[in-house]
C-alpha cells in the first residue's frame, strides 16, 4: 500500500475499482475470459470491499486454478499496478511445481525498487572507489554514540598541543582531587566569546591527568547547534548539554565538565571578568544525586582575557538571532583574522570535590526539601569556583607571563 | 461467497497462528509477508492492500481492501472474523512522501482508525504497527539518543510524518482501551538493504547528495532483514509497547556520505531551505523543506529496550548495513576504506 501513491497518479485509490469476476473459474472459463467480449460483466464500480478472496488457497489440487487467476486479472483492475515485475507468462499451468517454487524465490529477490547495480556504482568503479578514499580522509568509519571520532579528534590533537603548549601555555594544577575512575562533574566558568574553555579543559585534563581521563563537555545549544562549531566540538568530543545525555555519560562512568553559566558566562564583558554569572538552574547538583557523581570546581584562568569583549552587540545579535556578537578591539574591525586569540597565559586550577551524596543523607534525614540542598549545593560550588578564581587571579603577576 | 475453505495440506503449522497483513504492497509489509511464507509457521495469513504485492503470493490469501473507504472498518473486521485472525500488522504506511497530502492523511490516518476499529470488532489478540523513528521528528531539543516513551513530533510541516504520529497516538490511546489486546508498536529507523523502498534507500541511491553548510547531525539506520526479523519477533512473544528497532552504530551524515562514496552537495541553510521549497511547489521532489531539519538535527532513537525486552540482536550493524546496500560483502576486504579505518 505504501507505494500505492507513486504509481497511479491518475486514478484515486479512494476510488473503488470494477472488481474482478467472483466466481472461481476453472482454465476453460479462463480462456473464455480473455477474449474482450467477456470483460464487462462486472465492470461496475462497486462501494463495497471485496469480501471474496482474490486468490483460491495454493492447495495441490487447485494450484492450477490459482495460478491462472493470478495471471489473468480483469482488463482495467491492474491496469494502474502493472510494471514489469508483474509481468509474468500466461500459461504455466505446464511447470512443476518444483519449478514454480523457484520461480517464485527468484522473483521474491528480483523485486528491488533500485536495481542494486545502479545504486553501487553511480560513477564509474575506480572513480567511485577513489572518491570513497579521498572523502574518508580523517574521518573514522566508527564514532562513538555521542559523535565523537577519534580519528578526527587525533588530527587536531597536533593543533590543541600547539595551543596548550606555546600559546596558552597552560598549567594545571589540583589533578589529585579527580578521580582515576568512576563518574565525575567537573563545573567550571565560562568565559571568552569562543567556546575554547571546552576544547582546552578536555585537551588539558586528557594530558595531564594519571589515567588520562576523556572528559566530555557538556555545551550548550548555541554552541552547539552553531554552524561549523556543533560539527566539530561533537567530532573532538563534545556533548550537546540535556539531563539525558548526561545521565547517559555519568552511567557510563564518564566524566563530563559543564559550564553553569551558560551564555550568559560566555558572552560577558571584558570589564566583568572573572565575576561568575548566575549558575542556572542547578541542573548539575540534580545531575550529581541522581548519578551519584561527586562534584569538582574548576577555575580557568584566561579565558575571559582572550577575547575582550567590549560590547554584546545588542540589537545586531538580536537581529542576528545571536545571544551576543563578540564586539573586541579586533573583532570585527579586522575580519576573521580579529578571532584569533590573545596570547594570555591560562590556568587551569581543580578544587576539592564536594560529595553530593552524603549531604543529601543528611538532608534526607533533618527533612528539608530536596529544592533548597539543590541551591545550597549550587550556590557552595559556585562560591568554590569562584575562590579558586579569585586566588589565580590574585597570584599572577601578568596576564601574558603568568 | 460462501465457497467452504479448503483444507491445508502443506502445513508445518508450528506456531499455528492466523495472521493478517495489512498494507503488503509496501516494502515492510510485502517482505514481512514473503518471510511469513518462506517461514511455514502460521497456520493461516491473509494479505490486505488496495494492489497486490509485487512478489507473488504463495500460501497467503489476499483481500482487496481499501481502508480509507467509510465502510473499510465493517468490512475489515468481516475479514478478519471470517478468516479467524488473530494477529493483525498493520504496514499500511507510505514509505516515501508523496504530494497527495489529502490522501496520505485518508490512509494514514483515518486508515489507522478502520484498522484499529476493526481489531476490536474482530477480537484479535495482537496488533503490530510497523511505525518509524521519523515520528521524534529532527529537533534541537533532542538528547543524542531518544528512548521510547519521548514526546513525539507535533510538527505539522511534514505531512508525511505528522500523519503517523496521529496513527501512532491513535494506537497509544487504543492500547489503554483494549488492555486485552497485546498492541506493539515498532518504530523502524531508516530501513537500508539491498531490496528495501525506503526514503533512506531513495535518498542514498542517488550519486549527489545536498548537505547543510556547516551541520552534520548522527545518523542511523536499520537493516531492512533486521526490521523484519524485529517483526517477526513482536509477532511471536507478547511485548505491548512501543520499542526502537535500530541497528548498533551511529555516523555523521557526511561520513555516511563518503563510506557510500556520494558527492556532498553542500548548501547554506538560507539557499537549501527555499530551494527545496520551491522544487516542492513545483512538485520536482517529495519532500517539503522542513525534512531538511532531519540533515540538521539529532534523530537517533535508543535500541536498548528492542534489545533488552523484545530481544532483538540485530545481526548487521550499521557498516554492515552500509556495505549490504552497496552491494558489497559484508565485512569484506573490498568495502574497506585503507586510510579511514578505524
Amino acid at each position: 500500500m505504501a507505494r500505492a501513491g507513486k504509481r497511479d497518479g491518475s486514478a484515486s485509490p479512494a476510488k473503488p475499482r470494477p472488481r474482478k469476476p467472483r466466481a472461481k473459474r476453472t482454465s476453460a472459463q479462463q480462456e473464455r475470459d480473455a477474449a474482450p467480449t467477456d470483460v464487462t460483466t462486472d465492470l461496475a464500480p462497486d462501494v463495497t470491499t471485496d469480501l471474496a478472496p482474490d486468490t483460491v488457497p495454493p492447495d495441490d489440487a487447485l494450484d492450477e486454478l490459482y495460478y491462472g487467476e493470478e495471471a489473468m486479472p480483469a482488463p482495467g483492475d491492474y491496469g494502474a499496478a502493472l510494471d514489469r515485475h508483474e509481468e509474468r507468462p500466461s500459461d504455466r499451468r505446464s511447470l512443476p511445481s518444483e519449478l514454480r517454487e523457484l520461480e517464485r524465490r527468484v522473483r521474491a529477490r528480483l523485486t528491488p525498487a533500485f536495481p542494486i547495480e545502479a545504486r553501487r556504482r553511480l560513477a564509474l568503479e575506480p572513480l567511485w572507489r577513489g572518491w570513497r578514499e579521498f572523502a574518508m580522509r580523517g574521518r573514522s568509519e566508527e564514532v562513538d554514540e555521542f559523535g565523537k571520532d577519534s580519528l578526527a579528534a587525533a588530527r587536531l590533537e597536533p593543533v590543541l598541543d600547539f595551543l596548550h603548549d606555546r600559546y596558552f601555555r597552560i598549567e594545571v594544577e589540583g589533578l589529585e582531587h579527580l578521580p582515576d575512575t568512576g563518574p565525575a562533574i567537573l563545573v567550571a566558568n565560562h568565559g571568552g566569546a569562543l567556546p575554547w574553555d571546552g576544547a582546552l579543559l578536555m585537551h588539558a585534563i586528557r594530558r595531564e591527568s594519571r589515567t588520562q581521563r576523556e572528559v566530555r563537555p557538556l555545551v550548550e545549544d548555541f554552541v552547539f547547534h552553531a554552524p561549523f562549531v556543533g560539527k566539530l566540538l561533537t567530532k573532538l568530543g563534545a556533548v550537546r548539554a540535556c539531563p539525558e545525555n548526561a545521565e547517559r555519560l555519568l552511567a557510563q562512568e564518564q566524566v563530563v565538565a559543564v559550564f553553569p553559566e551558560g551564555a550568559h558566562g560566555i558572552g560577558k564583558l571584558f570589564r566583568d571578568r572573572y565575576r561568575l554569572q548566575r549558575f542556572g538552574r542547578g541542573g548539575f547538583v540534580k545531575l550529581a544525586l541522581r548519578a551519584n557523581a561527586p562534584l569538582v570546581p574548576v577555575a580557568i584562568l584566561g579565558s575571559d582575557e582572550m577575547h575582550p569583549m567590549l560590547s554584546a552587540g545588542g540589537p545586531i545579535a538580536r537581529a542576528l538571532g545571536l545571544p551576543y556578537l563578540p564586539i573586541t578591539p579586533t573583532f570585527p574591525l579586522l575580519g576573521l583574522l580579529g578571532l584569533v586569540p590573545l596570547p594570555v597565559k591560562w590556568k587551569i586550577r581543580l578544587g576539592a570535590p564536594i560529595d553530593v551524596t552524603a549531604r543529601a543523607d543528611d538532608n534526607a534525614a533533618s527533612g528539608t526539601d530536596e529544592g533548597l540542598l539543590i541551591g545550597q549545593v549550587a550556590e557552595e560550588v559556585r562560591s568554590a569556583v569562584q575562590e579558586l578564581l579569585d586566588d589565580l587571579v590574585a597570584a599572577r603577576r601578568s596576564v601574558f607571563l603568568g | 461467497m460462501s465457497s467452504p475453505r479448503v483444507s491445508r495440506t502443506d502445513a508445518a503449522e508450528s506456531s499455528g497462528r492466523r495472521i493478517a497483513v495489512i498494507g503488503v504492497r509496501g516494502f515492510v509489509g510485502g517482505a514481512l509477508l514473503r518471510r511469513l511464507e518462506d517461514d511455514r509457521g502460521p497456520e493461516r495469513l491473509v494479505a490486505l492492500d488496495l494492489k497486490k504485492p509485487l512478489a507473488p503470493l504463495d500460501r497467503s490469501q489476499f483481500y482487496r481492501v481499501d481502508v480509507t473507504l467509510p465502510s473499510a472498518d465493517g468490512d475489515l473486521a468481516d475479514i478478519l472474523a471470517r478468516e479467524e485472525i488473530d494477529t493483525v500488522v498493520h504496514a499500511a504506511f507510505l514509505g516515501n512522501p508523496t504530494h497527495r497530502t489529502a490522501w496520505a492523511h485518508e490512509l494514514e490516518d483515518v486508515g489507522t482508525m478502520h484498522i484499529l476499529a476493526a481489531c476490536a470488532r474482530a477480537r484479535v489478540a495482537k496488533v503490530v504497527l510497523a511505525s518509524t523513528t521519523l515520528v521524534y521528528g529532527a529537533a534541537p531539543g533532542h538528547p543524542n539518543l531518544l528512548v521510547e516513551d519521548r514526546e513525539l513530533s507535533s510538527d505539522p510541516r511534514v505531512p508525511f510524518v505528522a500523519t503517523k504520529v496521529a496513527a501512532e497516538r491513535q494506537v497509544r490511546k487504543f492500547r489503554a482501551a483494549h488492555p486485552e489486546i497485546c498492541v506493539t508498536t515498532l518504530r523502524l529507523a531508516a530501513l537500508l538493504g539491498p531490496k528495501a523502498d525506503s526514503l533512506a534507500a531513495r535518498f542514498l541511491s542517488r550519486p549527489v547528495a545536498p548537505v547543510l553548510l556547516g551541520f552534520d547531525p548522527l545518523l542511523q539506520v536499520v537493516h531492512e532483514e533486521d526490521a523484519i526479523d524485529a517483526l517477526l519477533l513482536a509477532l511471536t512473544g507478547d511485548h505491548p509497547g512501543e520499542f526502537n528497532i535500530v541497528a548498533d552504530g551511529v555516523l555523521p551524515y557526511t561520513t555516511l556520505l563518503a563510506l557510500l562514496g556520494r558527492l556532498p552537495l553542500p548548501l547554506p541553510r538560507a539557499v537549501a531551505y527555499p530551494l527545496v521549497n520551491a522544487l516542492h511547489a513545483l512538485q520536482l521532489v517529495s519532500s517539503p523543506s522542513a525534512m531538511l531539519d532531519w540533515l540538521r538535527y539529532l534523530c537517533v532513537a535508543d535500541g536498548t529496550k528492542a534489545r533488552e525486552v523484545l530481544g532483538f540482536e540485530p545481526r548487521y550493524d550499521l557498516r554492515a548495513t552500509l556495505a549490504d546496500f552497496l552491494g558489497l560483502p559484508v565485512g569484506g576486504a573490498e568495502y574497506a576504506v585503507g586510510e579511514g579505518r578505524a
